[in-house]
């Protein structure tokens, strides 16, 4: 229990040190955010008006403390749309959530950031199934022909795939399946359900890939550590079917480190989204951060900073958490 | 230098690092056995031939666009030609020439990040390995792990934003200073064993000093994993330039970087395939090459693996 407590305290704190450095490079910014709030052809005064209002005049320091206190407070459970107050936030009960406006946008970056995060969650979850689906196979297919013809065209592919940059491989299905055959949309969301998910299949695809690609490899390589196994020959001994002794003896055995790796790649996998949302404009967080980022909109890219590093921060520590859970020889130190 | 004694020499001087690691000629014996790490090789020494030769050999520059030959009747750039070996572009720019000073980018970029975060890697990894559970290793790693959180895009536009336009320096300096720490991770294990090996005990007992101990003892025998992941990580650095120049955070324009020619040809993947296509596979087999290598230079070490 208290190696669970100081791991949170852990996660928190690098959660904040991400957020504050992220501050610190975001406010080094050569731009105005008063001037683009206000327009270019506002008077002086304006601008001068909104610079106070966002606060902007005051010392990096102040700004900064502002920020973190804004950014999780309390306050009343419900409130009115437009109390002035709390316009900003988004809550849970009483804690609330505060990343303020995006310039560009004109609309609270929690709102923004409430839209587009489930259309990612939903990219990184189809492509963790082909991921998944992929790598487990063709990694077992290759463990069991090892040192033959198969094994090494699986390899070989593998390493193709994890040498190929996301957004060539993007280009490349893109080219194939939306331009020449015409089976799916070239880039964008939809507007209805089945177009959501014909637009969903070449980003989960192409996401996938590359996951998959350096999935086969530790599958491979750990599926061959278990094949060599004596239970491995005893299963076979019995008289099990090929099939029973890969799948039910050998690939259980060979499930906790391959989960493993799954929980640590999640930060692969939203570099990887950040890449793959932008070659087919799906409006998830990976492109927003981009958009943010080349129209130098603060608060908004210190929200995309907010949600991303939290996340690979929770899932290295579920990993963690989980670990220790299922193999009592971890928890003891 | 002419391409071949290019090759030999890049070949000698892997074959070397590989002798040094093992410390013996078994090790470059496999190395030469090994298919991957020659086919790796290959590509790596055409890249550098590419990089090193192809901007002298090209017919045209690679910034002035070419308003006479480079375009077609119907205002599009033309393809594979005598003139332009692999076509013009959007501008009617000749691709090869602006692939072949992309090359030199690249490989510039890739090999001095590279540099860069493999020294800083090494000396945080040996250092907090060598401390294991002192405030020096709590710290080192702690500041692992909050930049293995921290998005490296943000801080790699940040600069180019405060130094009014991104430049090769800015690209190379930032992914150096960030591609550190998976390698000081793995420095960091891999010295833990070697600290309680007979020969560092030995050492110490003679009474030699901590920095002499560390330099002349346990560095050279960390290196072995050190030149795999160097090698494996100049794939990643060229790959990461080209994911930056691809989304408008890497060099300036016009500098023909792989990355950015790629996004001016998507529009034009129809009607000019080429623009797109000839960055697209340079990307693919350099990496390749690099990744290639690699793993040739771990079987080699670690014969267990195959």
């Amino acid at each position: 229990m208290k190696r669970v407590l100081r791991r949170l305290a852990w996660a928190a704190f690098v959660i904040w040190a991400t957020v504050s450095a992220a501050f610190l490079v975001n406010n080094a910014l050569p731009s105005d955010p008063a001037r683009m709030v206000a327009g270019q052809q506002a008077p002086p005064a304006a601008v001068a008006k909104i610079r106070k209002d966002l606060g902007l005049d005051r010392p990096l320091r102040v700004q900064y403390v502002l920020f973190l206190r804004r950014l999780v407070h309390l306050g009343p459970s419900s409130f009115a749309k437009n109390d002035p107050a709390h316009a900003n936030c988004a809550n849970v009960g009483p804690l609330h959530v505060d990343l303020g406006r995006s310039y560009q946008q004109r609309r609270p970056v929690v709102t923004i950031l409430g839209e587009r995060a489930p259309r990612t969650l939903l990219l990184a979850l189809s492509a963790a199934i082909v991921q998944a689906l992929i790598g487990v196979t063709a990694g077992i297919f290759a463990a069991v022909k090892k040192q033959k013809t198969g094994d090494r065209v699986a390899v070989g592919l593998s390493l193709l795939g994890v040498s190929a940059p996301t957004f060539l491989i993007g280009l490349l299905l893109q080219w194939l399946f939306a331009f020449k055959l015409r089976l799916f949309p070239i880039d964008g969301f939809g507007d209805t359900t089945a177009e959501h998910a014909a637009s969903l299949v070449l980003p989960a695809v192409t996401l996938g890939i590359f996951g998959a690609a350096y999935y086969t490899r530790i599958v491979r390589d750990e599926m061959i550590g278990e094949l060599s196994h004596d239970y491995v020959r005893t299963a076979r001994a019995k008289g099990l079917g090929p099939v029973a002794v890969i799948v039910r003896h050998a690939l259980r055995n060979a499930l906790m480190p391959i989960v493993t790796i799954f929980g640590l790649e999640v930060g692969t996998l939203v570099g990887g989204a950040i890449i793959t949302e932008s070659v087919f404009r799906w409006p998830g967080i990976g492109s927003l951060s981009v958009d943010a980022m080349l129209d130098r909109d603060g608060p908004l890219i210190m929200g995309c900073v907010v949600v991303t590093s939290s996340v690979v921060v929770l899932s290295t520590l579920a990993v963690d958490l989980a670990y220790a859970v299922l193999d009592p020889r971890v928890r003891r130190t | 230098m002419r391409p071949a004694a290019l090759i030999a020499s890049a070949r000698s001087m892997v074959g070397r690092l590989a002798q040094t690691a093992f410390g013996r000629e078994a090790g470059g014996a496999r190395l030469r056995a090994s298919g991957s790490a020659r086919a790796g090789l290959v590509l790596v020494g055409l890249l550098i031939a590419f990089a090193v030769l192809g901007p002298l050999v090209a017919p045209n520059d690679p910034y002035t666009s070419d308003f006479a030959r480079g375009v077609t009747p119907e205002h599009l750039p033309v393809g594979p030609s005598r003139d332009f070996w692999l076509g013009t572009d959007r501008l009617f720019r000749d691709v090869f020439a602006r692939l072949a000073t992309g090359a030199r980018i690249s490989l510039v970029i890739g090999v001095g990040a590279t540099a860069i975060a493999t020294v800083v890697g090494s000396v945080v990894g040996v250092l907090a390995g060598w401390y294991e559970g002192r405030w020096v290793d709590t710290l080192l790693m702690r500041v692992v792990d909050v930049g293995l959180a921290f998005p490296f895009l943000l801080i790699v536009m940040a600069l180019g934003a405060a130094l009014e336009r991104t430049t090769a320096s800015t690209i190379f300096l930032t992914l150096g200073f960030t591609g550190w720490l998976g390698v000081a991770r793995i420095v960091r294990s891999k010295t833990l064993q070697v600290r309680s090996l007979d020969y560092v005990l030995a050492a110490r007992a003679l009474g030699q000093s901590t920095p002499r101990v560390l330099l002349r003892h346990v560095l050279p025998n960390v290196s072995g994993p050190v030149v795999v992941i160097a090698t494996i990580l100049v794939a990643q650095m060229i790959l990461a330039e080209s994911v930056l120049s691809y989304l408008g955070a890497g060099i300036a324009p016009p500098a023909p970087t792989w990355g950015h020619m790629l996004f001016e040809g998507q529009d034009y993947l129809g009607a000019a395939p080429w623009i797109t296509i000839a960055p697209g596979v340079a990307i693919l087999l350099s990496v390749l090459g690099f990744n290639l290598l690699g793993e040739g230079l771990r079987d080699a070490l670690d014969p267990r693996k195959t």
